[in-house]
C-alpha cells in the first residue's frame, strides 16, 4: 500500500482515538444526593408484586404506601437504643376490626393522590391486591394472605364444583386467534371479557400417572411431572352455568343460567367449535373475594379466621397500591419505568441507573409531606462490602449496613456503629429421610455437641447470639420454646443409645452450603467440634447458590445450610414452613401433632391461647429438630451522625421517609 | 482496496459462523446446568413457577426454546427480558452498560499506550542504565501484580492518603481515572517491554545505521526510523489489549462498584439469567471479533510486508 494511504491512515487513527477519548469523557454530572445508602445487588424490580428481596423492598417501601405503613412509635428505648415501629395509617385515615377479628373496614384519607394527579381510591386497593393474587403475576407473597375470604382458591387456582367461577375469555387486546393462537397475550391486564356462572363439572381425562423404580422414586423429576400434570389440567373441560350480568357489570348469580363449555386447550377448542377457549377459569374472587371496596374511600376486608398480625401485613409492600391505568397502558414490565410509573409514596422515583443507583426525589403531593425530611435518597447498588465501607469513610455514602467481618472488631467501638436485633435464623436443615438422621436421639446429639458460643464469638463476631430454638427473642407476647441445651455427656449417650458408641459406624455425612464467605468457616468449626465431640465425620460441600437450592428442594442431601427472615412480626412465619405440607421444608419431617398445632394456632382468636399453641408447636420442632439451629441475625450498621432520625429496629426496618439532615452545612460531597 | 474488501467480507462471514457457533454452546451449556432462573429459597407453588415459565417460553420444548430466541435475535435484534433484573430487557440491559466499559476500556488503552510506549522508548535508548532497569522491573512487577492487588494500594494511596480521588461510583470523570489506571497498568507493562524490544531490534537494522551515518540527530532517527518499525508488535498486541481490558474490568467493576458490562456476565451466569447471559457472550464474541479484524487491517496498512488473507 502507498506510503500516502499509510500516513493518511495513522492520521486517521489518531483522530479517531481523540473523538474516542472525548466520548469517553462525556459524563453526566450527577448531583449527589441529601442521603445516600448501601442497597446491596440492583433491585430486580420495583413492581411490588414482583419483588421479594431486601433492595427493592426499601425502594418499594419509599415510593408507595399501603393502607398502613410501618413508623417509629415513640422514643427509642434508651437502654438498647432499638426503636419500636408499628402499623400507623398510611393512605387509611382509620380502621375498624368487627368484634371476631375477622373484618376489617379501612377509611381512605381524601387528599391522597397518584403521582399522575388521579386520586387514590378503595378500587385501587381491590384491584392491587386482585392482581397480586392472579396466578399470572406470579407474586411469591401470595400466601401472606391466604386468610383472605378465596383468595387461596384464586391464587393457587383451586376449583370446587358449585362454585361461582369467572371466565377469562380468549380476547385479550393482543390475543390472537383463539383457534390458532397457540401462547396469546403475554399481558394478563387488561383482562380479556369475563363472564360469570356456577361450575357444574369439569371433564378431565385420566390423572397422569408416573413410573417409580425398585426403590419408590420417580424415574421423572419433579419438573417433567409438573409439566406433564400442567399439560394435563389444560385438557380439562369445564361445563359451566353462565350467569348474566346487569349493566354495571355485576353478575346475576340466580338469573337465567347457560350452559357453555370452556377449555384452555388450543388442541381441545379447534376440534370442537362448542367449546369456548378460555386463559382461566378461577373461583370468582372480584365479587365475592375478601377485598372488596364498598366506595371511593371505604375498603372492607373479610379474613376466614382472624390474624392477630394482619395490620404488619396490610404494611407490608405486596400489599401497597399500584395503578391500574398505568400499568394496563404500558403493561409489565414496562409501566414500572421512569417514565411511566405512578406511585403515590412520600417519594418519587427520579432515574435509574442499571447496577448503579435508584434516585427517588420528595413527592410535593404526598398528604404528609411536612414528615419528609430528605429531599434526594440514593440507593446505591453495591455488592462489595470494602467498597460500601471505603465510601462510607470518603462521604459518599451515609448509611451502610452490610460490613466486612475482618474489621468488624474496629467499628463496633465506634458512635456510629448501630447493632439490633434482626428477625431472622441461622440454621441447618437435616433430611430425615436418610439413615441414621431419621433418628430423633442422633439429630438431638448432632445439636447438642455443638458449641455455638465459640461459632458467634470467634467467627461472625457481630453479635449474633446462640439459638437453640427457631423463633427469634423480642416478638411481643410470645415465649419462646425452650431447645435442647448443649451437653456433651447427653450427646455422647444418645449417639449411644441410637447404636454409635463413640462415633462407631456412624456414616460420613455431608454438610452443604453456598459459596460464601461467611458459610464456609461456620461450617469449617461445626465440622471440626462433631469431629472432637462425638467423633462424627462430616464432609464439607459448597455449591453455588442454584445449583444449591435445587439440590436441596429435589431432597438430595443430608444436612445443608439456610437463613430465614421473618416476613412479619408473629412466631407464625418461622413455625408454619415446617409442617408436613410445606414446599419449604424439604426435610421430610412430618409430625401430626405439629400440623394440628399450628392450624389450631391459625384459628384461635385469642391471643394469649394462640401463642401457646405456637408455643407448644415450636417446643417439638425443638425437640425433634429436623433443623438444627445455630445462631439468631443481628444487624451492623453504620450511619453518619448527621442524620436525624436514624435508630436500629428489631426488625431491620428503617422508615427514610422520617429522616432528616440534622444540619445542612455538613453534607458531605461526592 | 479490493482485498480489503473481499477481507472484511470473509471475516463478516467467519464471524456470523463463530456467533451461531457460541450462540448453540452456550444455550447448551446454560440448560444442562441444573437450577433453574425462579428456584428460591422460598419455594414457589408449582402452579405459579408454571405461569411464569409459560411468561417467559420455558415451557417450549427446548429445540423449539432454541429456534425461537434465534429467531428473535436475527429478525428483530431482540434479545428478550431479562430474568432477574425483571424491568429491564437485554437490549437495555447493554445500553447500560456498553458505555461504562467503553469509556472504561479507552481511557485504560489510551494511559496504557502513552505510558507503555514513553517508558519503552526510554529504556530503549538509556538501555543498561538505572533508568532502564528501574522502568523494567517495574514492568515485570505491572505484568505480575493482579489488579486487584494494584486497586487496594491505589485506593490505600489515592483515596485515602493522598485524598484525590473519590472511592468508588460512576458519574464524574474523577471517578474513572483510578479505575482506568489499575485496568491499563498491566498493559502499559506489556507495551513497554515490547516496545523496549522493538526499539533494540530496529536500531540494528541496516537504515537505522544508514540514518545515523547521514549525521541525522538522534530524536530524529528515533521518532523517523525507528519507533515505526519498533511499534508493529505493539500494534499487533492491541487486539488481546482490548480483550484484556474488556474482561479484566470484571474484578474492578466490583472495586469501584461500576455499573459495567462485566458484573452483568458474572451475575447473569450465577443467577441463571439466560437471556443476559446470552447476550453478554454474544456481545462480546462480537466485540472481540471485531476488535481482531481491525488490528490486522491497520497492521496490513501500517506494514508494507503483511498481506491480507
Amino acid at each position: 500500500m502507498a506510503p500516502e494511504i499509510r500516513r493518511g491512515f495513522i492520521i486517521a487513527a489518531l483522530i479517531l482515538l481523540v473523538f474516542a477519548l472525548l466520548w469517553a469523557s462525556r459524563t453526566e454530572n450527577i448531583p449527589p444526593a441529601d442521603f445516600s445508602l448501601q442497597n446491596g445487588t440492583d433491585p430486580k424490580t420495583i413492581d411490588p408484586h414482583r419483588a421479594s428481596g431486601q433492595p427493592e423492598s426499601r425502594i418499594i417501601f419509599e415510593i408507595f404506601e399501603g393502607l398502613m405503613r410501618m413508623l417509629p412509635e415513640g422514643d427509642p428505648d434508651p437502654e438498647t437504643g432499638l426503636q419500636a415501629l408499628s402499623p400507623q395509617p398510611g393512605m387509611a385515615k382509620s380502621y375498624d376490626v368487627s368484634e371476631d377479628g375477622k373484618t376489617y373496614t379501612f377509611h381512605l384519607r381524601d387528599d391522597i393522590l397518584w403521582t399522575d394527579g388521579t386520586p387514590v381510591t378503595a378500587h385501587d386497593f381491590a384491584w392491587s391486591w386482585h392482581r397480586m393474587l392472579h396466578p399470572a403475576t406470579g407474586c411469591e407473597y401470595g400466601y401472606l394472605i391466604n386468610e383472605l375470604r378465596l383468595a387461596e382458591a384464586y391464587h393457587k387456582q383451586l376449583l370446587n364444583i358449585g362454585d361461582r367461577v369467572e371466565v377469562e375469555l380468549w380476547d385479550r387486546p393482543e390475543d390472537g386467534d383463539p383457534n390458532s393462537d397457540e401462547k396469546g397475550a403475554l399481558q394478563h391486564f387488561p383482562r380479556g371479557t369475563i363472564v360469570y356462572g356456577w361450575l357444574r363439572e369439569i371433564e378431565k381425562t385420566p390423572e397422569p400417572e408416573f413410573e417409580k423404580n425398585e426403590s419408590g422414586e420417580y424415574i421423572q423429576n419433579e419438573d417433567e411431572r409438573n409439566s406433564a400434570i400442567a399439560q394435563w389440567k389444560q385438557s380439562w373441560i369445564y361445563r359451566i352455568d353462565v350467569v348474566p350480568t346487569d349493566d354495571a357489570d355485576q353478575p346475576q348469580w340466580d338469573g337465567n343460567a347457560e350452559s357453555q363449555r370452556f377449555s384452555q386447550s388450543l388442541e381441545i377448542c379447534s376440534a370442537d367449535q362448542d367449546i369456548q377457549r378460555t386463559h382461566f377459569v378461577l373461583v370468582d374472587f372480584v365479587h365475592n373475594g375478601g377485598a372488596q371496596a364498598i366506595d371511593d374511600k371505604t375498603f372492607v376486608v373479610h379474613l376466614n379466621n382472624s390474624i392477630p398480625y394482619f395490620l404488619n401485613l396490610v404494611a407490608y409492600y405486596p400489599l401497597f397500591p399500584v395503578n391500574k391505568k398505568c400499568i394496563e397502558t404500558h403493561g409489565a414490565p414496562l409501566w414500572t419505568k421512569t417514565e411511566n410509573i405512578v406511585t403515590n409514596g412520600p417519594f418519587n422515583l427520579d432515574f435509574r441507573r442499571l447496577r448503579n443507583r435508584v434516585r427517588v426525589r420528595r413527592n410535593p403531593d404526598y398528604w404528609a409531606i411536612d414528615r419528609v425530611g430528605l429531599e434526594t435518597i440514593d440507593f446505591m447498588s453495591l455488592e462489595s462490602q470494602n467498597t460500601a465501607l471505603n465510601m462510607y469513610e470518603t462521604g459518599q455514602l451515609h448509611w451502610i449496613n452490610d460490613l466486612p467481618t475482618s474489621v468488624l472488631e474496629e467499628l463496633q467501638k465506634r458512635d456510629d456503629f448501630h447493632s439490633g436485633p434482626k428477625l431472622s435464623i441461622y440454621f441447618y436443615k437435616l433430611n430425615t429421610a436418610v439413615k441414621p438422621l431419621d433418628q430423633v436421639k442422633v439429630r438431638q446429639a448432632l445439636s447438642m455437641a455443638i458449641n455455638r458460643k465459640q461459632i458467634v464469638e470467634e467467627v461472625t463476631k457481630a453479635g449474633q447470639q446462640p439459638a437453640l430454638s427457631v423463633v427469634p427473642p423480642g416478638l411481643a407476647g410470645y415465649r419462646g420454646a425452650e431447645g435442647l441445651p448443649e451437653n456433651l455427656e447427653k450427646a455422647r449417650e444418645l449417639l449411644a443409645e441410637s447404636g454409635y458408641p463413640g462415633g462407631r459406624g456412624f456414616p460420613k455425612l455431608t454438610l452443604m452450603y453456598n459459596t460464601s464467605e461467611t458459610h464456609r468457616p461456620i461450617a469449617e468449626v461445626i465440622q471440626q467440634q462433631l469431629q472432637n465431640n462425638l467423633n462424627i465425620k462430616i464432609e464439607l460441600k459448597n455449591m453455588e447458590w442454584g445449583s444449591f437450592i435445587e439440590t436441596v428442594q429435589q431432597e438430595d442431601y443430608q444436612m445443608a445450610r439456610y437463613g430465614w427472615v421473618g416476613d412479619y412480626p408473629d412466631p407464625n412465619t418461622f413455625l408454619d414452613l415446617w409442617v408436613s405440607s410445606s414446599p419449604q421444608s424439604n426435610t421430610n419431617w412430618k409430625n401430626p401433632e405439629y400440623d394440628r398445632l399450628i392450624v389450631a394456632a391459625g384459628k384461635e382468636f385469642d391471643s394469649k391461647k394462640r401463642m401457646e399453641l405456637l408455643r407448644q408447636a415450636e417446643q417439638i420442632l425443638a425437640t425433634e429438630l429436623p433443623i438444627i439451629p445455630i445462631y439468631f441475625y443481628t444487624s451492623a450498621e453504620m450511619a453518619k451522625p448527621n442524620i436525624e432520625g436514624f435508630a436500629p429496629s428489631a426488625q431491620d426496618l428503617h422508615p427514610l421517609s422520617v429522616l432528616r439532615l440534622r444540619d445542612s452545612s455538613t453534607a458531605t460531597k461526592e | 482496496m479490493r482485498d480489503l474488501a473481499g477481507y472484511i467480507l470473509k471475516r463478516g462471514l467467519w464471524m456470523v459462523l463463530t456467533l451461531w457457533v457460541v450462540y448453540s454452546i452456550s444455550f447448551a451449556l446454560m440448560r444442562s446446568v441444573p437450577g433453574n432462573p425462579f428456584s428460591s429459597e422460598r419455594g414457589m407453588p408449582p402452579a405459579i413457577e408454571l405461569q411464569m415459565k409459560a411468561r417467559y417460553n420455558l415451557d417450549a420444548p427446548i429445540m423449539q426454546q432454541y429456534v425461537d430466541i434465534l429467531k428473535g435475535i436475527v429478525f428483530r435484534g431482540d434479545m428478550g427480558w431479562s430474568y432477574k433484573l425483571e424491568d429491564y430487557s437485554v437490549n437495555q440491559v447493554i445500553a447500560e452498560g456498553f458505555p461504562v466499559s467503553a469509556s472504561l476500556a479507552i481511557f485504560a488503552l489510551v494511559f496504557a499506550l502513552i505510558l507503555g510506549i514513553t517508558a519503552g522508548v526510554i529504556s530503549a535508548v538509556y538501555r543498561r542504565t538505572p533508568a532502564d532497569t528501574a522502568l523494567m522491573m517495574a514492568a515485570v512487577l505491572g505484568i505480575a501484580v493482579p489488579n486487584f492487588v494494584i486497586a487496594s494500594i491505589a485506593i490505600l494511596l489515592f483515596v485515602f492518603m493522598l485524598q484525590l480521588f473519590p472511592a468508588a461510583g460512576w458519574g464524574t470523570l474523577s471517578q474513572i481515572a483510578l479505575p482506568a489506571l489499575c485496568l491499563g497498568m498491566p498493559i502499559a507493562a506489556y507495551i513497554a517491554r515490547l516496545t523496549r524490544t522493538g526499539m533494540l531490534e530496529t536500531m540494528t537494522k541496516d537504515h537505522v545505521r544508514t540514518a545515523f551515518a547521514k549525521g541525522l540527530p538522534r530524536h530524529k532517527v528515533i521518532t523517523r526510523h525507528v519507533l515505526p518499525g519498533a511499534l508493529l508488535p505493539v500494534v499487533s498486541y492491541l487486539g488481546p489489549a482490548v480483550a484484556r481490558v474488556l474482561t479484566g474490568s470484571v474484578v474492578l467493576e466490583k472495586i469501584f462498584a461500576l455499573p459495567g458490562m462485566g458484573s452483568h456476565f458474572i451475575n447473569a451466569a450465577l443467577q441463571r439469567d439466560y437471556t443476559v447471559a446470552m447476550g453478554m457472550v454474544l456481545i462480546y464474541t462480537v466485540l472481540l471479533f471485531v476488535m481482531n479484524t481491525l488490528v490486522d487491517i491497520t497492521y496490513s496498512i501500517i506494514d508494507p510486508r503483511v498481506k491480507l488473507q
